[in-house]
């Protein structure tokens, strides 16, 4: 009887009842469509921030020895120290691997540009521009055995005129900074010759090395000064094979600061320093909250209009049956049975409002990851267990006072002809 | 008055907004009795029918049924007490509008806890209804409705039977059919009060209470009066 009661009486108000689960399907759909998004683009929302280039550097911890008498102050001498390139693997072994979006290695020298007395000096960097990294001891299974990054995940914002190196075997092609390109009269094409400056009297043939530019490059910082070529081209070049001065390195961490990054890789990677870059990370942050935030805000908003919507349903509902409900007590009926009645109606609004909107969501999430992400957003069915019962509850909660209002009704009203 | 189906000792209810409906009444109803309450529009006569069906509370006085105090109880136990005791016909039939004939019947049974559909198509063949059982209220006449509704108020085998104007909506046949109902079910050994306008009705029944401002102004038997008067 409950049923047949509960079915007719939907029935007969389909208008209203279609208005109270439309209010629980909107505040659905945006839960549905922010929750997919934020789990579905984890990974892009981290990609993203790679734009805005490194945020950790490492460093080899250098050896400062005090030198003098006595009570006489001479200054102090630094060993030269390197990180050695075979290491790097173990960065995509730490526990916030994941968070790791990319690093590039930097080997840096004085070299000298052309011949004769247009030679100019410059410094040369050798880095990873599209490199395979085998990571030799993946930390569990379902890691990859294979790393690909370089200088465009730290760096994606440098202006290229030509083209980026792409082939990491590459030894013959360079990317000049656009200072440089000016002084040397360089363009893309152009072929020229690089000495390294510490071996002027070594007349080994490594030492000397012509390079074509592949691309011209404009950062407007210091790398407008520097040439680029792959890494083993520098480490040849000055003959420190397998050397590397610093890492720039892309971390994102949500639930954890990147200095804890910094302090595992410290513990990886033996005589390794990080340093973070304070206002870039605080920045990625922020602005990680901010959308976290943003997000928060929708849904809450987006949650209370549902409740809105649904207390008005249900109220103008309580309103409509109220002599029906006066009825229903005259011949008999406790308050729990009115209640009953009553909340039931609001679990199923809640319940059809949930499945529809988690489908709507679900195109929303598609929609906003394409415009927002450029991809789309994979299918989270997890996100249907949590939106099923806030719909519910949701509308349980917003039918709370008109079902009291309902149960207040008089038995009496019957007969006053109210 | 031990014996008394219904007793009210000086019961008043005075509404929210100050509006003195009843004025210290003292009544009682026999088992097996027919009582016509009458009076004119505002004179507290639905008051006193809401009080004895258990339907409100007075404000002050004591009213028993069967014996058993009603003022002071719950909410809970005043439903409880109409379900078991009380058989309503309204004026208006109040038949729920999306439930056909026989599931308007069935709904009181269900607050009763005991839906039995052979027992609900019974009673509204016992009021001639038999071809109507899955009709809409819409779909019904008026004296139909008010057949149904009859039903609806037996179906759960109350002492007394409440009845609020029932011709009132209905022309000269259908009042007939109705009334000759009501005269059956007293037959029967029910407690009838029936509250009318009509004149013609107030003879039927063994007594006729006429209520004026709130107090009794009349309680006669044909043949003589209760109060004296």
């Amino acid at each position: 009887m409950f049923v047949q009661l509960l079915r007719k009486s939907i029935l007969r108000r389909k208008s209203r009842f279609a208005m109270g689960v439309a209010s629980v399907l909107i505040g659905a759909a945006v839960v549905t469509a922010l929750l997919t998004v934020s789990l579905g683009v984890g990974d892009q929302v981290g990609q993203e921030f790679t734009k805005y280039g490194a945020n950790l550097i490492l460093q080899p911890q250098s050896n400062t020895i005090e030198i003098g008498l006595p009570g006489i102050n001479m200054g102090s001498v630094t060993e030269q120290k390197y990180i050695n390139e075979s290491d790097l693997w173990m960065i995509k072994t730490i526990q916030y691997r994941a968070n790791v979006l990319g690093f590039a290695p930097f080997l840096y020298q004085m070299v000298t540009v052309g011949d004769g007395p247009s030679a100019q000096e410059a410094v040369m960097a050798g880095t990873y521009f599209n490199k395979t990294i085998q990571i030799i001891q993946p930390v569990s299974p379902q890691d990859p055995s294979e790393f690909t990054t370089g200088i465009a995940d730290v760096s994606s914002w440098w202006k290229v005129t030509g083209n980026w190196i792409t082939d990491q075997n590459d030894t013959t092609s360079a990317m000049v900074g656009s200072n440089v390109a000016q002084k040397l009269n360089l363009t893309v094409g152009d072929s020229f010759k690089v000495g390294y400056a510490g071996a002027q009297n070594n007349s080994a043939s490594s030492n000397v090395k012509e390079l074509k530019v592949a691309g011209i490059v404009e950062s407007g910082g210091a790398e407008d000064n520097q040439i680029f070529a792959n890494l083993p081209v520098a480490q040849d070049l000055s003959s420190r094979p397998g050397k590397v001065d610093t890492v720039q390195l892309s971390a994102l961490c949500v639930r954890c600061p990147v200095e804890d990054i910094a302090s595992e890789i410290q513990g990886k990677l033996p005589g390794v320093a990080g340093t973070t870059i304070k206002q870039l990370t605080n920045a990625e942050m922020g602005m990680l909250e901010k959308y976290q935030s943003m997000m928060a805000f929708v849904t809450a908003v987006a949650l209370l209009a549902s409740t809105m919507g649904i207390f008005t349903t249900m109220t103008a509902s309580v309103a409509e049956r109220r002599k029906e409900i006066g009825l229903m007590k005259s011949i008999g009926a406790e308050n729990r049975s009115i209640a009953s009645l009553f909340l039931a109606e609001a679990t199923l609004i809640g319940l059809i409002g949930g499945i529809t909107g988690y489908g709507v969501g679900i195109v929303l999430a598609q929609f906003i990851g394409l415009s927002v992400f450029s991809t789309t957003i994979p299918l989270k069915w997890e996100v249907l267990t949590v939106v099923i019962p806030i719909a519910i509850g949701v509308s349980l909660l917003a039918s709370a006072l008109p079902v009291r209002r309902a149960t207040a009704v008089e038995p009496a009203i019957v007969l006053r002809g109210e | 008055m031990d014996d008394a189906l219904i007793s009210l000792e000086n019961v008043t209810k005075v509404y929210s907004g100050g509006t003195r409906a009843l004025n210290e009444v003292t009544l009682s109803f026999e088992k097996e009795e027919w009582v016509t309450i009458m009076g004119p529009s505002g004179s507290g006569k639905t008051t006193l029918l809401n009080i004895i069906g258990c339907l409100d509370l007075p404000t002050s006085g004591i009213v028993r049924i069967d014996g058993k105090e009603v003022t002071g109880v719950g909410q809970a136990a005043l439903t409880r007490l109409r379900r078991e005791n009380v058989g309503l016909i309204f004026q208006q039939y109040h038949l729920i509008p999306y439930l056909t004939a026989l599931e308007n019947v069935m709904l009181a049974q269900y607050y009763h806890g005991n839906p039995d559909e052979t027992k609900a198509v019974d009673a509204l063949k016992n009021v001639g209804l038999e071809h109507r059982l899955d009709h809409l209220p819409a779909h019904l006449s008026g004296g139909e409705q008010q057949r149904v509704c009859i039903a609806r108020a037996l179906i759960n085998d109350p002492a007394i039977l409440l009845a609020d104007e029932p011709t009132g909506n209905l022309d000269q046949t259908n009042g007939n059919v109705v009334l000759d109902l009501i005269q059956r079910l007293h037959k029967e050994g029910r407690a009838i009060v029936l509250v009318t306008h009509n004149p013609d009705i107030s003879g039927i029944g063994d007594r006729t209470i006429r209520i004026v401002d709130g107090n009794v102004e009349q309680d006669s038997k044909p043949g003589g009066d209760r109060n004296g008067k």
